[in-house]
């Protein structure tokens, strides 16, 4: 069995990382400390490692602690999905892409069901677009629940109180959506033309006392964590980015908006009935990971209102085109198309070619993860290794999008 | 970089299109628009990068974001799709570059769009499209010695993949 | 023994009875309460491996949290570090890339170790079955215990399948318990037994009452085998 990590000979990373070192003190910008003796070491965090979220591996080159260089290293979870989707029918792939960002899977579910339908030409009716509203901003509550509730855990291991409130309150949040789905996670909810199940007896009325318990959990969440003198000293003024970072590295999500960029799938290039919606995009200043945190509660409080009125504007009607029969095989025109969501991430699309069969012929994710992942590198120059862990956990990355 | 306003309707396609045909006549071929948010045309290889570098530094239509770089296999040759998106026209420009299969290889935009770096990696590692200039040419979803490009239609798994199966 | 005699103790050493270790090859009073402490301490307190590979993660995550709380169980104590733990739970979707880091995780838990294979995934390549990526099973690469069905396996799931792995950890045993139908072994065993019981002095034990037979069903042909007739090789089994 080919084991990566002999001591014999590094693998392609290590070895890079080495070769860099060597480049780099060849050329006179060895370590800073090169006078008291200290080289440059290659630390390898990773793949399994508490605080990387999953199995993300970073190959770290320490200068005593301050980050040299880092070269992360993915495909530890590589499954082959965008193969996968050529094996099975358009319908069949639905539950697969739950499986994208696991964390967030109903807005997975849409970035892929609403590609399928514009080349298809299928327009999904009118109460199910107010529920797919609804089912993407629990789980944008859901998502940001554990990706602030993780950030924190990091800081300290699970040494902080928030994680343990944010998981419990997102169980209340999984619980509507079990109700309504049938699952706590891997929902496979999502139709052409609609979603599954309607809206269980008394969901509305559960769904409303819930949301307007929300600006109390946030408010929760930061007595928790904001005042705290560690936590402030760690997460102001590190890893910050640049307006210029957010354009040059396609950077989007609260990732971007943490940084002042106000692009907000949402509102930029609005979706279903978002148009008809009221609510504000949570903007940062100084795009350090101390807003990436605090957008990402404000966003919170923003997807409890979005679900409040959407409450209120539900119409009646079907929640699925025609009958049961009619949206299971569906074979779109020859065509390539691309729409693209708001994740919780960022931007997360699908673009899916099609040659007029009932298989795709080629699906690419455009992953917000993947995508903001690139900038690690030049987030983490500079600084210690401990606030790696805190700019990691701010970029709240989910390994499954990132490998697909 | 201007900030954009929020909901702001950027330009208008039609409008983003005719520009683009203005700016780069001869460079863009078929282009076409597609709604309701992307101007598709097509691009030779050969003038991948110059098109690249002039689409960044188009006045009032800059393209600063390279969304993806999907690389597609269309039997006779391969295709990579870049997928740009500006902030000032608020709209999505997507360029068709197609290779010959017996020498598939590109000019690298990494220089130009850092984003579109790891993308052209994923190009690599699932197509076999080889990005000229590229800065760090190595597989980077599969492991670093696996034999052959899954995404290709004729890609046939082969024994050395798998050993711990 | 050189210490000894020099010391002037070797009278002495010669009159001391050793208990005689073959008393152990059955199960008796002493073993069973050992097993029973060991396996008690054990199986209430394993101590995880933080090995969430995939979404079957979350599901790990959110059982170990406030409303689903592993701890009542003994086992809210993931440790990161293999060295540290017992029982590997492989949460997600192993791949080509990530199996000789597996296997290499595994090989640095300590014995006594386990393995739960969570999810569809770990259990048989789940969903991904036809990735080209994607190993089929983490049983192809290290021996798994336990088992749990689910995509993901809901938190009570995962508790089903700690509580089964509490079951097989409280199964272990010191010592084996002496097979029934074997009939040359328990022979063996009852000649071991009668002998230590020839060593001691009379005074100190009871004289030593025929091994009785185990339950089990009588094999129709089983003659008593006299120890004389017990191969020599067999003999060498009970030290």
């Amino acid at each position: 069995m080919s084991d990566q990590f002999a001591t014999t000979a590094p693998d392609e990373a290590m070895a890079l990382a080495l070769r860099r070192i060597a480049d780099s003190e060849a050329a006179g910008r060895g370590s800073e400390m090169a006078g008291l003796g200290f080289n440059q070491v290659v630390v390898n965090m990773g793949p399994q490692h508490p605080s990387t979220h999953g199995v993300l591996r970073l190959v770290v080159t320490l200068d005593g602690e301050l980050v040299k260089d880092v070269i992360p290293v993915i495909g530890y979870l590589h499954r082959g999905k965008e193969k996968i989707a050529e094996k099975r029918t358009y319908y069949q792939y639905i539950p697969i892409v739950d499986r994208t960002e696991y964390v967030a899977g109903m807005n997975c579910e849409w970035g892929y069901v609403r590609t399928v339908e514009k080349l298809a030409g299928i327009e999904p009716t009118r109460r199910a677009e107010f529920i797919r509203v609804i089912m993407a901003e629990l789980n944008r509550i859901a998502s940001h629940q554990v990706g602030v509730g993780t950030f924190t855990a990091d800081l300290a291991p699970l040494g902080t109180a928030m994680v343990f409130y944010a998981f419990r309150h997102r169980e209340k949040i999984l619980d509507l959506l079990e109700a309504a789905s049938g699952a706590r996670m891997m929902f496979n909810y999502f139709r052409f033309g609609g979603v599954r199940y309607d809206l269980p007896d008394g969901w509305v009325e559960t769904c409303r006392e819930l949301m307007l318990q929300v600006p109390a959990w946030c408010r929760e969440y930061e007595a928790l964590v904001n005042d705290n003198a560690v936590f402030l000293q760690r997460c102001l003024g590190k890893g910050v980015m640049t307006q210029d970072d957010v354009a040059d590295y396609a950077i989007t999500g609260p990732n971007a908006r943490a940084s002042g960029v106000a692009h907000d799938l949402r509102r930029t290039r609005p979706y279903s009935v978002y148009p008809e919606l009221d609510f504000e995009v949570c903007l940062g200043r100084h795009g350090d990971v101390y807003d990436r945190y605090q957008v990402r509660v404000d966003e919170i409080r923003e997807s409890a209102k979005i679900v409040l009125q959407c409450l209120d504007m539900l119409p009646a009607g079907p929640v699925q085109l025609g009958t049961l029969r009619a949206p299971y095989v569906v074979t779109p025109p020859p065509g390539a198309c691309y729409t693209a969501q708001e994740n919780p991430r960022g931007e997360f699309g699908t673009y899916i070619v099609s040659d007029g069969s009932r298989y795709p012929y080629r699906l690419k994710y455009r992953d917000p993860c993947f995508v903001n992942l690139q900038i690690f590198p030049k987030l983490l120059r500079g600084n210690k290794i401990a606030d790696a862990v805190a700019i990691s956990g701010s970029m709240d990355l989910v390994l499954g999008g990132i490998d697909r | 970089m201007a900030l954009p306003a929020i909901g702001s309707a950027g330009l208008a396609l039609d409008d983003v299109a005719a520009r683009l045909a203005a700016a780069l006549p001869s460079d863009l071929s078929d282009l076409r628009v597609q709604e309701p948010d992307t101007v598709v045309a097509v691009v030779a290889p050969a003038v991948l990068h110059d098109v690249a570098l002039r689409l960044r530094g188009l006045e009032g239509l800059a393209y600063e974001s390279c969304n993806f770089v999907a690389a597609v296999d269309l039997g006779d040759g391969f295709e990579a799709v870049y997928h740009l998106y500006s902030f000032a026209a608020n709209s999505y420009l997507e360029l068709h570059v197609a290779v010959p299969r017996a020498k598939p290889v590109l000019d690298t935009v990494s220089d130009v769009w850092p984003a579109a770096d790891w993308h052209e990696r994923e190009a690599f590692d699932m197509m076999g499209i080889r990005f000229e200039g590229h800065p760090d040419p190595r597989r980077i979803l599969l492991p670093d010695d696996w034999v052959g490009h899954p995404l290709r239609k004729d890609y046939v798994d082969s024994i050395e993949n798998h050993p711990n199966v | 023994m050189g210490l000894i005699e020099g010391v002037g103790l070797g009278p002495i050493a010669d009159r001391i009875h050793y208990p005689n270790i073959s008393q152990f090859e059955r199960p008796n009073v002493v073993t069973t309460t050992v097993d029973f402490i060991f396996s008690w301490a054990r199986s209430h307190s394993v101590f995880p491996f933080t090995y969430g590979l995939a979404c079957c993660a979350i599901e790990m995550l959110s059982s170990g949290f406030a409303r689903f709380d592993v701890a009542r169980y003994g086992m809210e104590v993931f440790r990161p570090t293999p060295r540290q733990c017992d029982l590997m739970i492989v949460a997600g979707t192993v791949n080509e890339k990530m199996a000789p880091v597996l296997k290499r995780l595994y090989e640095q838990m300590s014995e006594p170790k386990w393995v739960i294979a969570m999810g569809a995934c770990a259990t048989s390549g789940g969903p991904f079955y036809d990735g080209y990526n994607v190993v089929n099973g983490v049983d192809k690469i290290v021996p798994v215990d336990v088992y749990i069905p689910g995509c993901p396996p809901r938190p009570e799931a995962l508790f089903q399948g700690l509580l089964e792995l509490q079951k097989k950890i409280q199964a272990m045993r010191i010592v084996p318990p002496v097979p029934a139908d074997d009939a040359a072994v328990a022979a063996n065993a009852r000649a071991a037994a009668q002998q230590s019981a020839a060593d001691l002095s009379p005074d100190d034990l009871p004289p030593a009452a025929p091994a009785e037979e185990l339950p089990g069903e009588a094999l129709p042909s089983e003659a008593p085998v006299a120890p004389a007739a017990a191969p020599a090789d067999l003999e060498k089994v009970g030290d």
